[in-house]
């Protein structure tokens, strides 16, 4: 509401001359401290108090002025000190007791002030507001500013900030990081040498003396057996294979059941020739 | 040509007959004399041209009742100031109180000429607005008073152009460059709630004072209020968004300052705003303005045509749209979001995962479709789409959809091969099998080493 104090003072600025106006004099600011704040400070309707106030935890500020209507001592119906938190704008106002003489006073102490300005880390401002009923001219001035020095062993009650309907921050999930691989070249490294075992493995056969020459023997003796058994063996890691890449468990069973029987049923007369082979001593 | 004209004007001035508040086109008002409603009747009659079906009572009589059968007889309240101490047996605050959870509209205006009724005092208590005590007071700026009509007094306040006081909301108080009396006003001080919100307060040289007890001096321990902690204008709109609208000024909806000249000291005269504020008011407080629809609420996974699906898996890309419409005096309107307000979806399971503003995706002849695009969160369970737009001036929009958000299924994941972490398990897997049949060729087709054959 600066706005309307502005525009109060500059509409009392304009009709300054018109009417008479309210106005205070002897106006004096006294800190009564017991921590060595003490203050007395004088001010006017023109010249305001230079210096910060400090106002200490038990000290009392005590305000006295003498208002007027146009030079006649006179009292007012409004005679308020407003102190004005000066970031926020709250204002808090302390009527003053004036006598009919005009004679009025006000004192202030840390319990007086609301929450909000005693937590205030900017010195208040305050103000004096003279007005009354009639034609004359009510007075806005700006007096003193004093700071509030808490004290620090006492806890002030922070008022809980009231809800307010009205837009929220915004939350954007933080999504898990993804599963992360090493780097490519040592899977890369590791295949090739588990694959190079394979080869390994067959030099390692072939060197104990490993070799397929009955292959030629057992086809001979038992074409069908032999082909089907071995192409079942094929087959199985085939379907096998199908199940990993594309089919469901329900594509593969029968699939290993027709490949098993097969390979029962073949493997049965296959391993027989086997087996006279052992008997016969050639293997 | 003039039958077309005319039926037109029919139509016009049907329309215009039909237009009335969704709530409702039943009010009440309640009067200390029913002859007294003269004074207002520019207001009354603005109301009944707008649609509005008045019936008018005082608080004595016999038959005065808000229910009948447990139903509401009325749908807005409008009480003018009334000197009888109580309001009776059928205007208690538990009564009032009941209208409003009942969904009725109140809309109160005081007069410092008058004390305020003990049951209007005990109706505003119950939602925290306090009001002077002993029932009176007169708020007095001798800063911005009218000097044509109250020079001596300063109880008429001049408020210029009502602008709202917190940002990011509706304009609908708001009269640029214009001027609003407050006469005899009296200044309410509001708690803290959120249902609260003060639209036109006191300037901050203005006060409240008892013009019985406290006509030549003000104690200092007796001051009721002072500056902006006194409100002239407050509004109320509880959980079911009915409205109660606290006036201090009745006389600002009389007849006579309706168009009545004020000036400030030392400034210009001003012809008042107060008929087109009055309108203004009541519409608000009877729901003619400021009441929102929820049209349709759609959402859909991105790339699929069904709409609102009950489940969606975990990192699912969804489209979530909300469509609303105002209603603005006549008609339903789109919304546009008052300027610095965002319309936000919360995405929550117990607490939001996502709290998201909407765009606004497209407009219709009276609806606005506000929309996002957004991934669900990696965690499943059960999600509600959240609207939660409450604001002041504007009914209140909670919408809540819910939904099953499912994890990956089994043939959702990336394959193996895919994963270069994999490839020595694969190769494994695939030198276990070449070795296994080379196993099975060499003991099936091996030659004994060193048998002659």
């Amino acid at each position: 509401m600066r706005f309307s104090v502005a525009s109060a003072v500059l509409a009392l600025a304009s009709v300054a001359s018109a009417a008479s106006s309210w106005t205070f004099a002897e106006g004096t600011v006294k800190v009564a401290s017991k921590s060595g704040n003490d203050a007395v400070e004088k001010f006017d309707g023109t010249a305001r108090v230079r210096n910060t106030l400090t106002l200490g935890h038990q000290d009392k500020l005590k305000v006295t002025v003498v208002t007027k209507d146009g030079s006649k001592a006179k009292r007012p119906h409004q005679a308020f000190l407003v102190v004005k938190e000066s970031i926020t704008g709250l204002e808090a106002p302390f009527p003053l007791a004036v006598k009919e003489s005009g004679k009025g006073s006000v004192e202030i102490s840390q319990k007086d002030l609301p929450s909000q300005l005693l937590l205030s880390d900017s010195p208040l401002s305050a103000s004096l507001i003279i007005a009354s009923f009639g034609s004359s001219q009510g007075s806005v001035t700006p007096v003193f500013d004093f700071n509030v020095k808490r004290d620090p062993g006492a806890t002030v009650e922070v008022p809980e900030k009231p809800l307010r309907y009205g837009k929220l921050a915004e939350i954007h999930h933080i999504f898990r990081a993804d599963p992360k691989n090493p780097p490519v070249i040592i899977s890369l490294v590791f295949s090739i040498a588990v694959l190079a075992t394979v080869p390994a493995l067959f030099i390692g056969w072939f060197a104990l003396g490993g070799n397929f020459n009955h292959a030629q023997k057992a086809l001979g003796n038992a074409p069908i057996s032999h082909a089907v058994f071995f192409g079942s063996i094929i087959a199985m890691e085939g379907v096998f294979f199908l199940y990993y890449t594309q089919w469901n468990l329900f594509q593969a069973l029968p699939a290993i059941g027709v490949v098993g029987v097969t390979a029962f049923l073949s493997g049965n007369k296959a391993l027989g020739e086997v087996q006279r082979r052992r008997l016969a001593g050639e293997r | 040509m003039w039958s077309i004209l005319s039926v037109a004007a029919a139509l016009v001035y049907a329309a215009a007959v039909s237009a009335v508040s969704t709530a409702g086109n039943r009010l009440l008002v309640v009067l200390d004399d029913v002859a007294e409603k003269d004074l207002y009747s520019q207001f009354l009659g603005d109301l009944t041209a707008r649609g509005y079906d008045v019936s008018y009572e005082t608080p004595r009589s016999e038959g005065l009742a808000l229910f009948h059968l447990g139903e509401r007889k009325y749908d807005h309240l409008l009480f003018l100031p009334s000197k009888v101490k109580g309001l009776g047996p059928n205007l208690t605050p538990s009564h009032l109180v009941n209208f409003v959870n009942a969904d009725g509209n109140i809309l109160v205006a005081q007069t410092s000429t008058v004390p305020s009724s003990t049951s209007i005092v005990g109706f505003l208590s119950e939602l925290d607005i306090s009001l002077p005590v002993e029932r009176t007071g007169t708020v007095v700026d001798h800063f911005n008073y009218d000097v044509r009509s109250a020079a001596e007094s300063h109880d008429v306040l001049v408020v210029e152009g009502p602008i709202n006081i917190r940002p990011g909301l509706k304009p609908y108080f708001e009269i640029e460059g214009g001027v609003v009396a407050f006469p005899h006003a009296v200044g309410h001080v509001l708690g803290s709630g959120p249902l609260l919100s003060p639209v036109v307060r006191a300037s901050a040289t203005a006060y409240s004072y008892n013009p019985k007890e406290q006509a030549e001096v003000l104690d200092a321990d007796d001051l009721f209020a002072a500056g902006q902690q006194l409100s002239l204008l407050s509004v109320f709109q509880a959980r079911n968004s009915a409205r109660v609208t606290v006036l201090g000024s009745a006389e600002l909806l009389q007849n006579k300052w309706f168009e009545a000249v004020v000036g400030k000291p030392g400034g210009n005269s001003f012809r008042t705003d107060n008929q087109e504020f009055a309108k203004r008011v009541s519409g608000w407080a009877f729901q003619e303005i400021g009441v929102l629809r929820v049209n349709s609420i759609e959402h859909k996974l991105q790339e699929s045509d069904e709409l609102n699906p009950g489940i969606y898996r975990i990192k699912n890309d969804v489209s979530y749209n909300i469509s609303l419409s105002e209603w603005s005096w006549d008609k339903w309107v789109p919304f546009t979001l008052p300027q610095d307000d965002v319309l936000q979806l919360e995405f929550s399971m117990l607490s939001p995962f996502h709290r998201l503003n909407l765009a606004r995706r497209r407009t219709t002849g009276d609806a606005a479709v506000y929309g996002i695009s957004f991934t669900l969160p990696d965690q499943h369970g059960i999600f509600n789409f959240k609207v939660n737009y409450k604001r002041p001036f504007l009914t209140n929009i909670e919408e809540k959809n819910t939904v099953s958000v499912r994890h990956f299924a089994h043939d959702e994941w990336p394959r193996s091969f895919v994963i270069s972490g994999a490839w020595p398990w694969i190769s494994g897997i695939g030198a276990t099998v070449s070795g296994f049949v080379g196993f099975c060729a060499i003991w099936m087709y091996s030659k004994p080493v060193g048998k002659k054959n």
